[in-house]
């Protein structure tokens, strides 16, 4: 993973030393080309200014035409050399060549133009010959600076890059940041981001539309949540207080009161339902605070002392092993007991008696873990699956088997994640980790 | 003493007339919040039980309107809320407690006699059971001046008993008294049963206990 820009300017230097490297490969083949036409055109205007002179003051001043047959003259470098000869057999010739010369011992390949004509009937060859050890040479200085210019561009371009990228993509780090801070769509940052950039305008606007949006339908479900709870919730009271009312008489038949408690019971099963689907639903519309600081070890042994009274009578032994302890913040402390409650209860509900509850705390890596293990009956496969969801697991013993459903969303509410291992007829074990910097 | 039922559920409102007055409380009812504050204004009550869900406005007001007028009730909050701001702002603004539907009739009388003596500074008379005094200021169970060592939870599972004696308390409603009702999923009825079976086992070391009694199929009763 790597930043968007970083991978930008890496993807512009990569893009620049592809084009770089295939310019460099086709370069020399470029640079000879446009030597050698240079170098053509430079002998084809030697030759003109050669013709134009013997046009002049004639070819006497060459070859007498009784004596000498050949005239040559090159320079002391010899990289440049002209000719001129009676050429008696053979056709016209315009044309230049590469060939190799012998000139004072010393074979030298030169570029050179051949040209015939005519002067007073008698038919003259012209040689202009250049060098090309001398073309090689400027060829290859020429390639040594254009790579240094090139290595030199593409360092600065990739520097001046990686700069002008940041600056170009810093609105976007705002964004970025703003969005990792919130937990609630209420608290958006809503003052618009500093770009000249029409994207970042437009992601910016989107975003803030979009948390409006969530935090209405956010809004929206809590009043819901708050009118469902009221609506349900009063009918049961009204219901409640008059059983309850009834069971206090004293005028009534023996059987009476046992009818009483037993619809007692179904009503309370109900208001139970009603108030685990609201914690739900609350915890889920994060309408709790999270605003305590505790030890987690303190909150594991109250929860210890308040069930011992029932594994002791069920002559389970219930122990604790602290290693490490937290002292979380930002944290719902009520929560967390039930959380923890909840699974230390269930564990003393299922294990036999002469069994073993074990509450661990200790930390794991960066992570501060408690982990509730018993001897109990442990579980399959399949019932894992459906542990976390709401009335699949019917308890054995009580409840309508939301516990456990109660306790993953305080879980995911404080960010905990919670492992479960089971063997069958061995027992189970329930991991919470709590997140790193908590 | 004096209350007020500020509850626009009529028959809700009716049962706690009822329970109350089995009590000796002497009660009066108010529908709505215009009817409530009229009623504040002119009389003096000792308790208003305030439902924080009013047609007519906010329950809430009711306490801040009740402070311009200058009297000194003890307000009781009745909600279906639940909600920890609303807790809170309650609080804030001078009610004594707070109390959640849907709640047990038994549950409502202790928080008021909880509420009278912290307010009112009602004595904390202690109460002879069988050989055994109960001294709820200290929250102390002694028999012949040697205190029987209870646990908070079984001394306040005695204590609702007490304050409720004569009447039959199903373990639901002694459950929600000493634990709330945040765990309700995890209702179950051993809890108490054992609970009532140390309690029994630390006062049996001194004394018999006849008068706690347990009531088939129902629950729990202390008689005397």
């Amino acid at each position: 993973m790597a930043r968007l820009r970083i991978k930008l300017s890496f993807f512009n230097l990569l893009s620049k030393l592809i084009f770089t490297g295939l310019f460099l490969l086709i370069m020399p083949y470029l640079v000879e080309r446009i030597n050698l036409i240079q170098t053509d055109n430079n002998l084809i205007g030697m030759r003109e200014q050669v013709i134009s002179l013997v046009s002049k003051v004639g070819i006497e001043p060459f070859i007498t035409s009784e004596t000498e047959n050949t005239f040559g003259s090159y320079n002391i470098l010899k990289d440049e050399f002209i000719s001129l000869e009676k050429f008696d057999s053979g056709e016209d010739a315009n044309f230049i060549e590469v060939s190799e010369r012998l000139i004072e011992g010393e074979k030298i390949i030169y570029r050179v133009l051949n040209y015939t004509f005519k002067v007073d009937n008698i038919k003259y060859l012209l040689e202009i010959g250049k060098s090309l050890e001398s073309i090689h040479h400027t060829e290859k200085n020429t390639r040594k600076v254009m790579l240094v210019f090139l290595v030199f561009i593409i360092l600065i371009t990739f520097i001046t890059d990686l700069l002008y990228t940041r600056r170009l993509l810093s609105p976007l780090d705002v964004i970025t940041l703003k969005l990792k801070d919130i937990s609630d769509p209420s608290i958006y940052d809503k003052t618009p981001v500093k770009t000249t950039t029409s994207d970042f305008v437009s992601l910016d606007n989107a975003l803030k539309e979009l948390m409006t949006h969530i935090d209405e339908l956010f809004r929206k479900e809590k009043d819901i949540t708050v009118n469902i709870s009221h609506e349900l919730l009063t009918p049961v009271s009204v219901l409640r207080s008059k059983l309850e009312n009834l069971l206090i008489r004293d005028d009534l038949s023996p059987e009476i009161p046992t009818k009483i408690e037993e619809t007692l019971k179904t009503l309370y099963r109900l208001q139970s339902l009603v108030n685990s689907l609201l914690l739900i639903a609350r915890l889920e519309s994060r309408q709790f605070l999270r605003n305590e600081t505790f030890q987690v070890n303190e909150v594991l042994s109250e929860i210890i002392s308040e069930l011992s009274p029932i594994s002791d009578d069920s002559n389970i032994l219930l122990e604790s092993e602290f290693d490490h302890d937290l002292r979380v913040s930002k944290a719902n402390r009520s929560l967390l007991f039930s959380m923890f409650y909840n699974i230390v209860n269930n564990a003393v509900k299922n294990t036999q008696p002469g069994g073993k509850v074990l509450i661990k705390s200790f930390s794991d890596k960066d992570h501060f873990v408690v982990s509730v293990s018993d001897t109990g009956k442990g579980m399959s496969e399949a019932q894992m699956k459906t542990l976390f969801s709401r009335f699949k697991t019917k308890g054995q013993n009580s409840g309508t088997g939301i516990g456990l459903a109660i306790a993953k969303s305080i879980a995911d509410f404080h960010c905990i994640s919670i492992t479960v291992k089971s063997v069958p007829d061995t027992g189970t074990i329930f991991s919470f980790a709590f997140p790193e910097n908590s | 003493m004096n209350v007020l039922i500020v509850e626009d559920e009529k028959s809700l409102s009716d049962e706690i007339v009822v329970f109350l007055k089995s009590e000796g409380y002497l009660c009066e009812q108010a529908f709505t919040g215009a009817d409530a504050s009229e009623k504040i204004a002119i009389n003096l009550y000792d308790f208003v039980l305030l439902d924080l869900g009013l047609p007519d406005c906010d329950g809430l007001d009711i306490i801040n309107n009740d402070r311009a007028w200058g009297s000194e009730p003890a307000f009781i909050i009745i909600t279906a809320r639940g909600e920890v701001q609303d807790k809170v702002k309650g609080l804030d603004l001078g009610a004594d407690d707070y109390i959640a539907k849907p709640f047990a009739l038994t549950e409502l009388a202790a928080r008021m006699q909880a509420v009278g003596r912290r307010k009112f500074k009602i004595p904390g008379q202690d109460m002879n059971v069988g050989e055994f005094v109960i001294e709820f200021q200290s929250r102390k169970v002694t028999h012949n001046d040697n205190e029987v060592l209870l646990t908070r939870k079984e001394f306040d599972l005695l204590n609702y008993l007490v304050i409720n004696r004569n009447k039959v308390l199903t373990r639901q409603q002694l459950y929600e008294h000493i634990w709330g009702n945040i765990l309700e999923d995890q209702y179950d009825s051993n809890f108490i049963d054992v609970h009532i079976k140390n309690v029994r086992r630390k006062l049996n070391e001194f004394a018999s206990t006849p008068w706690l009694e347990t009531v088939r199929g129902i629950g729990y009763r202390v008689s005397f």
